[in-house]
């Protein structure tokens, strides 16, 4: 049961798909500050680091605030990613967590005994589930695509019909109205002429009136969607093809998984040395171990975390700025600024080093980037943040002197 | 879909219906009036299943009738876009063809019918396939998919589709 196909399968939803949501209440002002966008791809990538992991805990590792890391674990319970368990317990029973956990790593005793209080603390769980997400992955790329293929193929469209005698419009919805007592074909209201259905006019004189080059260019539109859609979304899916035929990672309820992993635990701490190097390099950072993963690295969550917000503050300061230019450069023409943004964003879109591949054609920008910036927020990472900050909220006001210039 | 709801209706009874059996002829008089009616809120009232309450007549200046207000519950059926439904087909033209589901009827065009499905006119039109073993005529079941609705006040009209999967002739009225 290898975890790590999956793991990467977690790792590309999560930027294709979740790249951008911001999980806040709906009356918060929409600030920089606040904008918390990038999160959710943080909390997944930890996860599949993690089997069932306390949700404070998590918290802690990802230095994020509880109630932050909750609203999103809590959209991801919505998405179907995420499984969670809630439990009133005791410190006693909060301990069979810890002691399923502490024995898988290491043959710490745990907790005296005795001290605990009768006071019940809901604590929640969280796990990913990988055989649904699975299933959830593969039914929203079905969705997506069937949706623009409908519309291409003029599927679930109401069909129109035209009198060719006095151009009247009718469509499918008065059907019931048009069918004309003699021989049962359409015919118009008002001159009972014979109605055309829409379509066979459009296939007869291709790119006539402005009316079917919208329809036209609304195809090209929907055709170049999808299109962006396949290549876009190409390592998803052969990372879909990849894990089609693989054993699932099922760890189970949370009892269950308690249960698996302390009577693992009592198994190894029974013949090794509590201080051997290979399994104090389960222990992930802040103490937490864990168990089962065999091979996993070493990760520091929270630098992770930092390097990621990082990129991205500066990303969208770049953004910012060139979105400065374009709107200079289009004065006048408000129509198209949306647009250029957009693609900006595209195109300095930065990816993260995993992705990176032999042979993948990127700017300088898209590779470099990535390692500066991780560097920079490694050794100093909230300076780098806050420089950051800084930076946005700059661009912030360059943005709208240029808007009052015009 | 169907759906049972309380709903309020006032009634006018006639006085000659005064008596010991007035509950009888207000109940009678609200099936006759409700049953198989269609109103674009609700949809089409199937049944009248049990009447809540009657509430104080109020007599009308003049006439003398009665108007006594009364809840009552029914099952209604009204259709949704993106809903599922068997249907018999009631005629077929070049343009498509007309299908019934109980009280509701609903149009398909022929741009939505299988593009392997071609019409053949006749005394008997269809939509056949080249092959011959599909055959789409009147009293033919289908199962369609609505994609549009019109609602009027009184009056709810569909269009569907048979060109999705699992959706297209389920009985052929020609093999019984
Ligand atoms: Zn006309």
């Amino acid at each position: 049961m290898s975890v790590e196909p999956f793991n990467k399968l977690v790792k590309l939803a999560a930027r294709a798909f979740y790249d951008d949501i911001t999980t806040k209440g709906d009356n918060q002002p929409k600030t920089g500050r606040s904008d918390n966008r990038g999160i959710a791809v943080v909390v997944l990538d930890a996860l599949t680091r993690r089997q069932w992991v306390r949700e404070e805990d998590l918290a802690k590792d990802l230095k994020l605030h509880s109630k932050q890391l909750r609203r999103t674990l809590r959209f991801f319970e919505e998405e179907k990613l995420v499984t969670r368990d809630h439990r009133k317990e005791t410190a006693k029973g909060a301990k069979i967590y810890s002691a399923a956990v502490a024995a898988t790593a290491d043959g710490q005793p745990f907790g005296k005994e005795g001290e605990e209080k009768i006071k019940l603390h809901t604590h929640s769980y969280c796990c990913l589930d990988y055989a649904q997400i699975y299933d959830v992955i593969r039914y929203r790329i079905h969705r997506m695509k069937k949706k623009l293929k409908d519309e291409l193929d003029n599927r679930n469209t109401i069909q129109e019909y035209i009198c060719p005698k006095c151009d009247k419009r009718y469509n499918a919805l008065d059907a019931l109205r048009l069918v004309s007592e003699e021989d049962g074909n359409f015919r118009c209201e008002s001159c009972n002429g014979e109605l055309r259905a829409e379509s066979d006019k459009f296939a007869a004189q291709e790119g006539g009136d402005g009316d079917d080059n919208a329809r036209k260019r609304r195809r090209e539109k929907l055709k170049s969607m999808l299109q962006n859609m396949e290549t876009q979304l190409k390592p998803l899916m052969s990372q879909l093809d990849r894990v089609k035929d693989l054993a699932v990672p099922e760890f189970g309820t949370l009892q269950a998984w308690e249960a698996r992993a302390s009577a693992a635990g009592r198994a190894v701490n029974g013949d090794s040395s509590s201080n051997d190097p290979s399994k104090s390099s389960q222990v992930g950072y802040g103490g937490t171990p864990m168990p089962f993963l065999g091979d996993t690295k070493l990760y520091c969550d929270w630098v992770l975390n930092q390097a990621i917000f990082g990129l991205r503050l500066s990303n969208k300061a770049g953004l910012l700025s060139n979105a400065i230019m374009v709107e200079v450069a289009f004065a006048g023409a408000e129509g198209k600024e949306v647009d250029v943004k957009s693609d900006a964003a595209t195109s300095l879109k930065v990816l993260p080093p995993w992705m990176i591949k032999q042979g993948m054609n990127l700017t300088k920008e898209q590779r470099g980037e990535v390692e500066q910036e991780s560097k920079m927020d490694g050794s100093s990472a909230t300076g780098g943040l806050s420089d950051d900050k800084k930076s946005t909220v700059e661009d912030d006001k360059k943005s709208l002197q240029a808007r009052a210039m015009r | 879909m169907f759906f049972h709801i309380v709903l309020e209706r006032n009634m006018q009874l006639h006085p000659r219906h005064f008596g010991r059996n007035l509950r009888e002829h207000l109940v009678t008089k609200l099936m006759k009036d409700v049953e198989g009616t269609c109103s674009g809120r609700h949809g089409f009232v199937v049944a009248i299943t049990g009447v809540d309450s009657i509430g104080k007549g109020l007599i009308r200046d003049g006439t003398g009738f009665v108007t006594f207000p009364v809840k009552y519950q029914c099952v209604v059926f009204r259709p949704f876009k993106g809903e599922i439904l068997e249907a018999v087909v009631t005629m077929v033209n070049k343009m498509g063809f007309f299908a019934e589901a109980g009280p509701v009827q609903i149009f398909v065009s022929n741009h939505l019918i299988p593009d392997d499905m071609e019409f053949q006119s006749g005394d008997m039109p269809n939509y056949t396939t080249s092959d011959g073993s599909v055959k789409i005529q009147k009293d033919s079941e289908v199962r369609l998919k609505i994609i549009g609705t019109r609602v009027d006040a009184t009056e709810i009209f569909c269009i569907g589709t048979i060109k999705d999967d699992f959706l297209g002739v389920i009985n052929d009225p020609t093999t019984l």
